[in-house]
């Protein structure tokens, strides 16, 4: 399908893909991951991913396990990383064994497995940056040794505008900007489902995303399903996602309306796409930290309405709000106000959500993935010219690579 | 009985109050004293251990992904030292504060993670530098170690003392709060030992 419109690579490439976040927790980075792989491989080329895993967590063929993901608490959030002699020397045997023509890191500022693959490999090493984030005081300590991992970078992707500019901010330099991508014909041919679909007097607005995280939102929704229900008292609203803590601060600030919440818990990426391709209406209330909104591309994929913060990622997928409704961010009022318009005016959110069709296409992974070879290719020739393909460096701190070496050999032992 | 020989009864037993509460009193504000003197000790150690964890993450000797959560996670400790002490806050007697013993456990785990097992520690003590900068970071811990038993067990004598029904009686410790151990996460690592 999508593959057919990549164009065929000079010859096939050793890809080496690194994911920071665990796959048993998933996020946006590690389906980006994961589709990634899967688009190289369609496309011909080898590809293995090294991302934390413990080594009886079933994990997906193309997945080198790395370790055990610990939680840890950073920059204001608990975050699930793996880091420590022992992952260090996972890094160095993986890069060792895969003699890849690229290495591709992706949030290689986040304390985890790509900071760790980024000090041990040398070579071809691109790098892509996910998130808008602060540069840390914890990050400021560690940037005198990080510098010179980060000159190893040879080309550089930002997932966004925002993640771009974050980038050229804090870390200085440039980036090129390469969206997400989204396998939107799998979205937009999912089947709906009965128990997810609404009428006209109990229409079905769904959710998506990390309960106990606030900046996901879920409480500005809460905050405004009153004034939906005061209006329209059959809505249901369908709420999708991990965190029970979330969960029950929301019921108890819903009180009276929690009945018309229905929580799913975590959902499968089949039921992930049928309730999106079922609901009536799909709400991204997120409150800050998006840097691309990929399950609102998915959302607009399965032809699924969209109302959404002003974010300025957000703005950017809707085309600006031609491609959906956009509100206030963290303004519970103004929510409701754009569900109640999106729902009392059919007509024109047909015509927003046809405006979302066709915009959503420079999201396939086709369209992403041969944006994505490009830059290996530029890589590799950059790297073609040096010499080698990428090899674990012998020239960060000499106790570091002392230390890894002796785990490496007590592992094997 | 005269009246006189009342009136001295009286005036004994009216002494013997006087001076059981006395005693009482001041011992109970002799532990109170110790559980003060024991939790600044604590938190002079904790702060060091601190102290040395950045110094640690800053040398590059750790791997840098480590590096960076140990200096997020001992600056949250200085963060809390910083800005916490509320007026009379430095004689208080029920503990760290509500930040600092989560952000002093987070230290703990994450340095333990970031260190790893016993032969990653040696060959990290391999070096002057690392011996130095190590060494600190040890003696630091097993001293905070040392202080937090002591000071728990100042708070139990505390306690206890204020348990006894002359002293609830007379309320011979006033508005004194109760006083509170500290309980928190100071495993050390495999292979690091203080002293």
């Amino acid at each position: 399908m999508s593959a057919a419109h990549v164009t065929a690579p000079s010859r096939p490439l050793r890809v080496g893909i690194v994911c920071p976040y665990s796959f048993d927790a998933p996020g946006g980075v590690q389906f980006h991951v994961r589709d990634l792989a899967q688009a190289l491989q369609r496309a011909g080329h080898e590809v293995s991913v090294l991302a934390p895993a413990d080594d009886d967590t079933p994990v997906p063929q193309v997945v080198t396990p790395a370790g055990r993901a610990i939680p840890v608490r950073y920059n204001g959030s608990v975050a699930r990383l793996t880091f420590g002699p022992r992952a260090a020397s996972r890094v160095r045997r993986w890069i060792e064994a895969g003699r890849f023509d690229v290495v591709h890191l992706h949030e290689p500022m986040v304390p985890s497995l790509s900071m760790l693959a980024l000090w041990v490999a040398e070579g071809p090493v691109v790098a892509t940056f996910h998130t808008s984030q602060e540069r840390s005081r914890a990050l400021q300590v560690a940037f005198p040794l990080l510098r010179q991992s980060l000159e190893k970078i040879a080309a550089r992707i930002a997932v966004s505008e925002d993640a771009r500019r974050t980038l050229v901010d804090h870390v200085g330099g440039d980036a090129v900007v390469i969206p997400n991508g989204v396998y939107v014909d799998t979205f937009a041919a999912a089947e709906p489902a009965d128990r997810w679909l609404g009428t006209t007097t109990a229409p079905t607005i769904a959710f998506l995303g990390r309960l106990d995280e606030p900046r996901k939102g879920l409480e500005v929704l809460a905050a405004a399903a009153p004034r939906v229900l005061e209006r329209l008292p059959g809505a249901r609203f369908l709420v999708a996602g991990k965190g029970d803590d979330g969960r029950d601060a929301a019921i108890e600030a819903l009180g009276p309306h929690a009945g018309s919440f229905e929580f799913l818990g975590g959902v499968s990426d089949e039921d992930k796409a049928s309730l999106l391709a079922s609901a009536d209406l799909y709400v991204a209330p997120q409150t800050g930290g998006e840097s691309f909104g990929i399950v609102l591309v998915e959302a607009m994929s399965a032809g699924t309405a969209v109302v959404a913060s002003d974010l300025g990622a957000f703005r950017r997928v809707l085309d600006d709000g031609a491609a959906g409704r956009l509100f206030r961010t963290g303004e519970p009022e103004d929510l409701a106000r754009a569900i109640l318009e999106a729902l009392d005016d059919p007509a024109d959110t047909a015509v927003r959500r046809m405006r979302a069709t066709a915009f959503v296409r420079r999201f396939d992974w086709s369209a992403v993935t041969e944006q994505v070879l490009a830059v290996y290719e530029m890589a590799v020739a950059a790297g073609e010219a040096l010499g080698s393909p990428v090899a674990p460096s012998r020239s960060e701190s000499a106790v570091g690579w002392l230390r890894t070496r002796w785990a490496a050999g007590g592992e094997d032992a | 009985m005269s009246w006189s020989e009342l009136a001295l009864v009286v005036l004994v037993v009216a002494a013997v109050v006087v001076w059981l509460a006395w005693i009482s009193a001041s011992r109970l504000d002799r532990l109170h004293r110790k559980v003060v003197a024991s939790r600044v000790a604590l938190q002079a150690q904790l702060t060091r251990r601190a102290g040395a964890a950045i110094d640690l993450a800053s040398s590059g000797l750790l791997d840098p992904a480590g590096a960076v959560l140990v200096a997020d996670a001992a600056f949250a400790v200085v963060d809390d030292v910083a800005k916490s002490a509320p007026p009379g806050g430095e004689l208080a007697l029920d503990g760290l504060g509500a930040g600092r013993e989560p952000a002093e456990s987070e230290l703990s785990s994450t340095l333990r993670s970031a260190l790893g097992d016993g032969e990653s520690v040696r060959e990290l003590r391999a070096t002057p530098v690392g011996e130095e900068l190590v060494g600190q970071l040890a003696a630091a811990w097993y001293r905070a170690q040392l202080a937090r038993r002591f000071h728990n067990e100042a708070v139990a004598q505390a306690r206890r003392a204020r348990r006894t029904w002359y002293v609830r009686l007379l309320r011979l410790s006033g508005h004194a709060a109760l006083p509170r151990t500290v309980e928190l996460d100071d495993q050390m690592p495999e292979g690091l030992t203080g002293s």
